[in-house]
């Protein structure tokens, strides 16, 4: 009977004590991202707050270049060695959505409340009304100026409420020889007519891009190149990219670029620069927003671990340490501030303009082909903008290459 | 070879068995020897060409399960697609205008480069250099030089030449891949070609200036069909190469302005990589193969007609 008793309380301490060393096994967390070298050791310190609130979980980032990580995302995916924190960009969500895993249910058993971030991110991060990912950072699509040349050229400062007529006047008189008023660049064509009331999607949500009011709205934008000349041609190569190059090197005066720029736009120019809201149209002003996340591997193994981790990932904390960095104006509201205080300081307006058009912002209408529709607008735009083409040919053209 | 030939070329019965036997022992160690490559060929590129053939037949997004389609990305490819005809015709394009320079150039500076009196292992070097230069490189360059606005517009400009920029423009678009191609790809072939005309031997020349040929006749008459052998495999490889381009044209125009620069290499890249379409990539992919066979089959009928060879 003692025997008996000595072996069971042996038995139970042994089964207490392995039950203690699995609660307390170490987990190795993969975490799957884009970026430069040189943020390598911003993410390393984000990995390094996950193990002083958990240390039985450590994370290990794996970084690699922008394009690539797309290119590599869908087949590590499908070949099973994707890591266990996935970083997601929220237009590639409607593509991507199906390797993460639902977060409603882990929200639910802890009772995570998203009202801490920003809410047309949060959205942009969810696909049919659930959520795959949090964010880290959010943004609008708004104009960058030079506002030395504004002052030169005698033009007033951009108001939150700027009309399309307003930008273009202001473009016409910044144009001078070899200076332009503006570069336009491929996504000017996706958030300008947006801003300006038109629609790409019909009302199911597939591809409409030749509807009057889209061409309409794209055709404003490429009479400002084609007629105006008040901005060079981009070529189909890098079309994405070279308005912020001359921007920098003040050979044109605006440009259009999201808020993820707004640090490195100002360390690499020898100007003040300001920001403004996109121009709008008749009606009421409205912006779409993008912005970045991290989700949890649909495949993962050690989900319930990546889920504390992203919740320290995108945490308070961590907000604070990206933005005060100037790498992120982040999705988690009462961390704002703290890009504000640093990468927006020497930056006019930076706040009035963010709020305004966070007050204004309209749902970024995506679907799985988005990429498609964005290449192609890269590849053809440039025929309606050095007048080769007509804008309604172009439209028709990509129109035309989409599945829907 | 010959002594292996001899072996399995018996005469007698008795010969054959003994023969067939060694045959049978020394094929089992060879293939043993031969393992290694054979277990490396099978596995990177046997099992992907047939997995290639496979997914052409599927749906196969990267993501999820492919599913069989049976012919329908051939069908789609062939009277669907707006886009493979013109990138066909850009393709055969390229490649003709490409293949006919880059042999005239570099024709023209090995014949050039071996008539020299000195320097010649010199002009060699420099000719070869952008050979092993990574190509990706070399886009990016020529592609900030023909950017709007670059290098290139700038030195058009300051001569008053009025032309549109070169990356912009639909119809001279192609003409910059091409350039972009030459500088990149004539340097090969000039050494090749050069190495050849130098083999030629300089009794057969002289013998015909004694006979009272004069220079163009020489080179007409002796050192080409001489070099024909090089000249046609420098041919071969060239139009290989060239309907297979890619780099220049992701990097400088990514197909476009519009489709103007589109070609099948890039199609497959875009239909595979940017649109996530594996399946109708691969149909592209084994088309451009099918196409490639011919043509080479083509030249090497066509070889009958103009290469010589010394035998």
């Amino acid at each position: 009977m003692k025997l008996t008793t000595v072996l069971a309380a042996a038995f139970l301490a042994s089964s207490a004590f392995i039950a203690t060393a699995q609660a307390q096994e170490q987990v190795n967390l993969t975490w799957q991202m884009w970026g430069d070298e040189k943020d390598a050791a911003l993410w390393k310190s984000l990995a390094d707050l996950v193990t002083e609130e958990y240390p039985n979980i450590t994370v290990t980032a794996q970084i690699s270049g922008w394009t690539d990580y797309w290119t590599r995302l869908p087949v590590l995916a499908s070949s099973g060695q994707i890591a266990d924190l996935v970083a997601m960009q929220s237009m590639r969500m409607p593509s991507f959505y199906s390797i993460l895993e639902p977060l409603d249910a882990h929200f639910a058993s802890d009772g995570f409340d998203v009202s801490a971030f920003e809410t047309s991110i949060i959205a942009g991060l969810g696909h049919d009304g659930t959520q795959y990912a949090l964010p880290y950072d959010v943004g609008p699509w708004m104009v960058y100026y030079n506002r030395d040349r504004f002052a030169e050229a005698g033009v007033a400062e951009p108001a939150l409420d700027w009309t399309f007529d307003d930008f273009k006047a202001a473009a016409q008189k910044l144009t001078e020889g070899e200076n332009y008023g503006y570069a336009v660049q491929s996504f000017d064509f996706v958030a300008g007519p947006v801003a300006l009331g038109a629609e790409y999607f019909n009302d199911a949500n597939q591809f409409d891009v030749t509807n009057a009011g889209y061409a309409a709205a794209v055709g404003e934008f490429v009479d400002l190149v084609a007629v105006d000349k008040t901005s060079p041609v981009f070529a189909s190569g890098a079309g994405a990219i070279t308005g912020s190059g001359r921007f920098a090197a003040g050979n044109a005066a605006m440009y259009i670029d999201g808020p993820w720029v707004l640090q490195q736009t100002k360390d690499s120019v020898d100007f003040n620069i300001g920001v403004a809201p996109l121009p709008r149209g008749e009606g009421e002003s409205r912006f779409i927003t993008a912005g970045s996340g991290w989700g949890i591997s649909a495949t993962s193994q050690h989900k319930e671990e990546a889920y504390k981790a992203l919740q320290v990932l995108t945490g308070p904390k961590a907000a604070e340490i990206l933005a005060s960095a100037g790498r992120a104006l982040p999705g988690r509201l009462a961390e704002q501030k703290f890009w504000y205080d640093v990468a927006a300081k020497d930056v006019a307006g930076t706040h009035e303009v963010l709020d305004y058009m966070f007050a204004h912002s309209t749902p970024f209408r995506l679907n799985e082909y988005w990429n498609e529709f964005e290449n192609l607008i890269t590849q053809y735009m440039p025929l309606a903008l050095n007048g080769d083409s007509t804008t309604d040919a172009v439209l028709a053209d990509i129109q035309n290459q989409l599945p829907f | 070879m010959a002594p292996i030939e001899d072996v399995s070329g018996p005469t007698s019965r008795t010969r054959s068995r003994w023969g067939s036997r060694l045959d049978r022992r020394e094929g089992r160690t060879a293939f043993f020897f031969l393992l290694p490559g054979l277990i490396g060929m099978v596995l990177f590129l046997v099992v992907p060409i047939i997995a290639s053939v496979v997914l052409s037949f599927t749906n196969w997004k990267l993501l999820g399960t492919p599913q069989f389609v049976g012919i329908s990305n051939y069908v789609r490819l062939f009277t669907a697609d707006p886009q493979f005809w013109p990138v066909l015709r850009n393709t055969l394009f390229f490649t003709a205008e490409y293949l006919v320079l880059n042999i005239v150039i570099s024709l023209g500076l090995a014949v050039w480069i071996s008539s020299l009196k000195m320097g010649q292992r010199w002009f060699r070097v420099v000719f070869f250099l952008p050979t092993f230069t990574p190509g990706i490189a070399v886009a990016i360059v020529w592609m900030l030089i023909f950017a709007p606005g670059g290098f290139f517009d700038f030195i058009m400009r300051s001569m008053s030449v009025a032309m549109p920029n070169m990356l912009t423009d639909q119809t001279l678009a192609m003409q910059a891949v091409i350039i972009v191609s030459l500088w990149a790809g004539v340097g090969y072939n000039t050494v090749l070609f050069n190495a050849a005309l130098d083999m030629v031997p300089q009794s057969y020349l002289e013998a015909a200036r004694i006979d009272g040929a004069n220079a163009w006749q020489r080179f007409w008459k002796i050192r080409l069909p001489l070099i024909s052998p090089t000249l046609f495999f420098g041919t071969v490889m060239t139009a290989i190469t060239s309907l297979q381009v890619f780099d220049q044209i992701y990097v400088m125009t990514r197909g476009g302005p519009g489709n103007a620069t589109a070609t099948l290499g890039y199609a497959i890249y875009q239909r595979g990589f940017q649109n996530f379409q594996m399946g109708y990539a691969s149909t592209i992919a084994w088309v451009m193969f099918a196409m490639i066979m011919a043509l080479t089959a083509v030249q090497f009928w066509l070889q009958r007609k103009w290469v010589h060879y010394d035998n």
